[in-house]
Formats: C-alpha cells, structure tokens, sequence
C-alpha cells in the first residue's frame, strides 16, 4: 500500500507542478499521518459506541464499531512481561510495562493484564523442536491442558502448549528451547486470572480493606513510570504476568535501491521494508493528510486546503 | 469452568454438594460480563466494586436467609467462659450437652459479669490509677460470686418442691435459705432449669451461670459467610444467583452519579423481588408438604 500512497502523492504535486518530496521526508509524513489514522481509530470507535447506545448504529455491515474494533485488533499483542532488574534480585512483584525495550515494542494502550498461576517447572534437558520434554518429571504436578503457557525462564522466550504428550513431553505453539544449551529452565502457567488497574489514590486502600484485598483470584496492579506493580505481592515469577495490549503500528518505510532518470524506484525486498499497517480502507486518509504535510513542507497553501478539504468531507460523510 | 465428571464428583469428598453453590469467581466474572461494558447500565467501573458488593450481598444473605448454620462444641473450665467463635457474627441457639441430650440454654438478661476499678479514699473520684492515668482493675464481685457459684439465682423445675425458689448453685448442687409463704412473679422469661448465659460482645465471650462449670457447651451460630478471608471458599446457593447480581447492579447504580431515580427504583424494586424469592424457593414449600401440615387441623384439641 505504500507505494500506492506515494504515488498518489506525487501525482497530486506534480500535477500541478507544486513541487516534489524526497523518500525520505516521505517516510517522515507517512509515520505521522499512520499515527493520526490509529489515533483516530479510539474516537472513532468512541464515537460510534456512543451511537450505539444510542441506537443510532445498524448491524452487519451498518455496524462500524465493530469494524473499527477489527482494525484496532490487529494491533492487538498478548506478551509475558519481564521482570524489571531490581524484581529479579529481590524478587518483588514489578513487571517492565511493554516497550522496546522488554517486549519489543512500545503500547498505545494496555487493554487487560491476566495473571497465571504456575503449575509446573523445571529444566528441559531434551532437544526437539516445538517441544518441552523434561524426562526428570515423572508426572505433571498439576494437570497441564492446551492452551496453557510455557516460559523459558533462562531466554524469556515463550509458546504455548498444542498437545500433551504424557508426563514429560509437551508439544508447544514455537520452538523456545533449541537455543543452544538444552539445559533450560521452564515454568508452565495455567489458570488465567484477569487483573484489575487500581489508580494510586485508590491501590493503598485496596491493598488495607478486607474486602477488597487483591488475591491470587482477584489480582490487582498499578502503573508507575515503566513498570507495573502487580498485588498480591507472591506474584514474583517471569510468566506469570501477561498483558494484552495494542501496540504503536510499526513506522512505514518506502525504500528503494536504484535511479531511473533521477527518480528512485521502489523496492520492497530492502531489510528496511515497512509497509502501512492501517487497513486498506485509510489509504484515501492517509494520502490526505501526507498531502497536507508536504503542502505545509513545499509551502503551498492550496495544496494543504485540498488535503484538510478532503478529509473534513470524508469525516463528515462517515458520521 | 467446566462441569464436574460424575467420577470427578463422587471420588473427591471436598465436591460433594458443590453442584448447589456458585463461587464467588463464578459471580463477578459472570457480572463482569454480562452486566457491564459499552451497552451496559454499568460501564467505566472497577471490578474490586463488584467483588465488594458480592461480599456484601452474600454476607446479607448469611444473615437473613441462609440456614446453613454453624456449630461448635467446647468444654466449659472454670472461667466459665466461651470465646466466641472467629467466625461468629450471631447466637442462633446454646445448649449443653448431657446424658446424650441437648438442653437449649436461655439468655439471663440481666447482668452475669463487669469490670470493677481498685477504689480508695486518697482520689478525687475514689479510683485507683497507674502511672499512665489508667485504673486498676480487679475482678468483680459479681463475677466473683458467679464464679464461686455464691451469686444467688431462681432454681426452676416443675415439680420439684423448690421450683421458683432463690438459691445458691455450688458445684452443681442447689442450696435455699429457709421458705416461708409463697413465691409470685415467676419470669417466664428465664423460667428455665438449665444454666443461665449472658453474651458479652465486646469481650467476645459467652458468660455462664456457676451451674454451667464442666459442661459441654454447642453453640449454634450463624456467620457471614466470609468463610475466613478464602475468596475460592465464599459462594452461595444457586437460589440466590440471581439476587446477588440483582444486589450489585443496585447497588453500583445508587452510588453512581448521574444514574435517573427511576433506573435506581427499578434495580431496587427487582433486588428485593428476587429476594422474596429467593426466600420462598428456600423455604422448599411444596404441596406434599403442606397437605402433611393440614392434616392436624382435623387434630382434637383437648
């Protein structure tokens, strides 16, 4: 789609011999024109829930929220979080929030932080692919199930299971345990739990009442700086915080290799590749409002109306 | 969850019966789901709220409802004390246990114990205090005499010619100063031979009269159904399902703001419906059992 919305672009300037954008200040109005695209998606979506309450909203295909809700979903991750450095050595219950840094990329929004319980640990010493086999374990000391979670603890690699295969042999959803030493610790997780977001005027009280104390069926965890508190406290090991959140889409990239006539030609084959992530329908959004940048960048106020104009009249005609 | 297997029924003793309860995991997530979110009257609210409500929902139900007592057996010492169960909340009936037999005990309305200051001349008010200005206690003379089995109380027993009559319990042996005329006034309220009590809340014990000193004592009480802070242990009869629920959304809507009085007034009306309800359907009314009761009316009254 990229290159599609490019050439769009370029079409639209050059038409009219406003002038022309360089790959890369392409690429930069194209991060912010897909960041306000996926900014909008939440009031949009807002928006429409509210028309819904309203009864103003249709179903099938009169039933916008839910497609809204589709985009927004895909992207949608489910990752354990890591322990932060001080939690490790004094194994108290923080958990990194998702970011580059921990999970690989940064979040929009955490939508639920489920906690498991461990049912199982000990260390692989078998190697086969997609496979957790433990021939130490004579028998799983809680019953494990599909769809429970497998953790290395050394590599913080995770999958989950596919297949019970007896009392020392899991088959899981990816291979996690063929990095080099087989020797590796792993947990296994079940029992998911929903944890509740508790604001920090409210988490001290919560913690004191007697009623609402979190436990291991009713956890709870506040946000603070880069990390999360989980509550209770007994909740220390890696694996057994997991976050569903939707994460920023990754920053659109239109590469290229070779100059023909002094114009650079398109290839998505580079290591650098990164295509829009925002579903097709917002191509037409999208070429808007990089229009509106590169009008601001060549100073061409007309093209900047045009683009503004556009998209007033699409926002208008989707109410 | 998943429903129990037969097998995983009958072989585990700790899930017998459980197919009549729902947990309390089962009810918030239940309500979560089904009663909040965008299209909800409830929406934007945490859910320690409702597990808070639940709580309190299912401990007044323990309170009002439920029939599921509870009952411990202790021996009395000297002290002639019981400590109140941990889980206890209220009496619902005492008894000693003798020859085999149970005997309801009656609660001695009047004062069986208190607290007594050291008293002497040299203050102000006449009490005794320590260094950090609080008075010396000692032990009462009522509960001295009670005890010591010294404090008088009525002796009732049909029949007996001594029936009604003021004496002195000493080691389980009735003493009376000498009679003369006749006795009036009998308090039906204590008009029981068995031993006295007297609960004392804030103390956190039940008081016995001397007669009691050695017996075995059940208390039948009811909690609140908090089953000691063990959130997987709290559930409630599947009769009142729906009144829990019922109970949470009124109370999440009369505490919100912004929520219209007739949306309050009609959770309100459907939460004490439902518990009516609840009521009648524990009470396990049924036709056979009803004809059983109307067949005393043809009973001679004699």
């Amino acid at each position: 789609m990229i290159n599609s919305v490019r050439q769009t672009v370029l079409s639209v300037l050059n038409k009219n011999n406003y002038g022309y954008i360089t790959p890369a200040d392409f690429n930069l109005y194209a991060k912010q024109a897909q960041l306000e695209v996926f900014d909008q998606y939440m009031y949009d979506y807002n928006y429409q829930v509210n028309k819904e309450n309203a009864r103003q909203s249709g179903t099938d295909y009169a039933n916008i929220g839910r497609s809204l809700a589709e985009g927004i979903d895909t992207f949608s991750v489910t990752k354990p979080l890591k322990k932060t450095v001080n939690s490790v050595t004094a194994n108290l219950n923080n958990f990194y929030l998702p970011s580059v840094a921990s999970t690989g990329e940064d979040y929009y929004m955490i939508n639920k932080v489920l906690v498991y319980s461990s049912v199982a640990s000990g260390t692989n010493n078998v190697l086969n692919t997609k496979q957790l086999i433990d021939t130490s374990q004579p028998s799983w000391t809680a019953p494990v199930s599909v769809g429970d979670l497998v953790v290395n603890s050394t590599t913080e690699n995770f999958a989950y299971v596919t297949a019970v295969n007896g009392p020392q042999t899991l088959t899981l959803t990816d291979d996690i345990f063929t990095n080099g030493d087989p020797f590796q610790n792993y947990r296994v997780l079940s029992g998911v739990k929903v944890s509740d977001r508790i604001t920090h005027d409210k988490i001290t009280t919560l913690n004191a009442s007697l009623y609402t104390q979190p436990s291991t069926i009713f956890p709870a965890h506040s946000e603070a700086n880069d990390f999360l508190t989980i509550f209770p406290s007994t909740i220390t090991a890696y694996g057994q915080v997991v976050a569903q959140y939707i994460r920023y889409p990754k920053e659109p990239r239109w590469t290229y290799t070779t100059l023909a006539n002094a114009e650079p030609v398109f290839d998505s084959t580079q290591a650098d590749f990164q295509d829009f992530e925002v579903p097709a329908d917002d191509e037409y959004t999208l070429v808007q409002k990089i229009l509106g940048y590169a009008g601001m960048s060549i100073r061409e106020i007309e093209v900047v109306k045009f683009g503004q104009g556009k998209e007033q009249a699409e926002t208008l005609s989707e109410k | 969850m998943a429903y129990l297997s037969e097998q995983g029924y009958y072989e585990n003793e700790s899930n017998w019966g459980s197919y009549q309860y729902v947990s309390l995991e089962d009810i918030v997530n239940n309500f979560m789901l089904m009663n909040t979110g965008n299209h909800s009257l409830i929406n934007n609210e945490e859910r320690y709220k409702i597990i808070f409500h639940a709580k309190r929902a299912i401990q007044e139900l323990s309170y009002d409802a439920f029939k599921n007592l509870k009952v411990l057996e202790l021996d009395l010492t000297d002290t002639l004390r019981f400590i109140l169960p941990s889980d206890f909340v209220n009496w619902v009936r005492i008894n000693i246990y003798k020859n085999g037999f149970l005997f309801p005990l009656t609660e001695n309305i009047q004062v069986q114990s208190s607290v007594s200051f050291e008293q002497t001349d040299e203050t102000t008010s006449g009490i005794l205090f320590d260094q950090s200005g609080n008075a010396v206690r000692k032990d009462s003379d009522i509960d001295t005499d009670r005890l010591a089995g010294t404090k008088k109380s009525i002796y009732l027993n049909p029949g007996n010619q001594f029936h009604g009559a003021e004496g002195w319990c000493i080691d389980g042996d009735w003493y009376f100063s000498y009679r003369y005329g006749k006795r009036y006034g009998l308090n039906t309220e204590t008009a029981n031979k068995n031993p006295t009590f007297e609960i004392n809340r804030s103390a956190g014990v039940i008081n016995f009269g001397s007669e009691a000193s050695g017996e075995t004592v059940i208390v039948e009480y009811i909690s609140d159904g908090m089953e000691g802070g063990s959130e997987s242990s709290m559930s409630v009869n599947k009769l009142f399902e729906k009144y829990v629920y019922a109970y949470i959304t009124y109370e999440m809507l009369n505490a919100k703001l912004g929520v219209q009085e007739y949306i309050v007034a009609r959770a309100r009306k459907e939460k004490q419906a439902l518990f009516r309800n609840a009521k009648i359907r524990l009470s396990n009314i049924d036709p056979g059992k009803l004809l059983m009761t109307m067949r005393g009316r043809d009973k001679w009254l004699k």
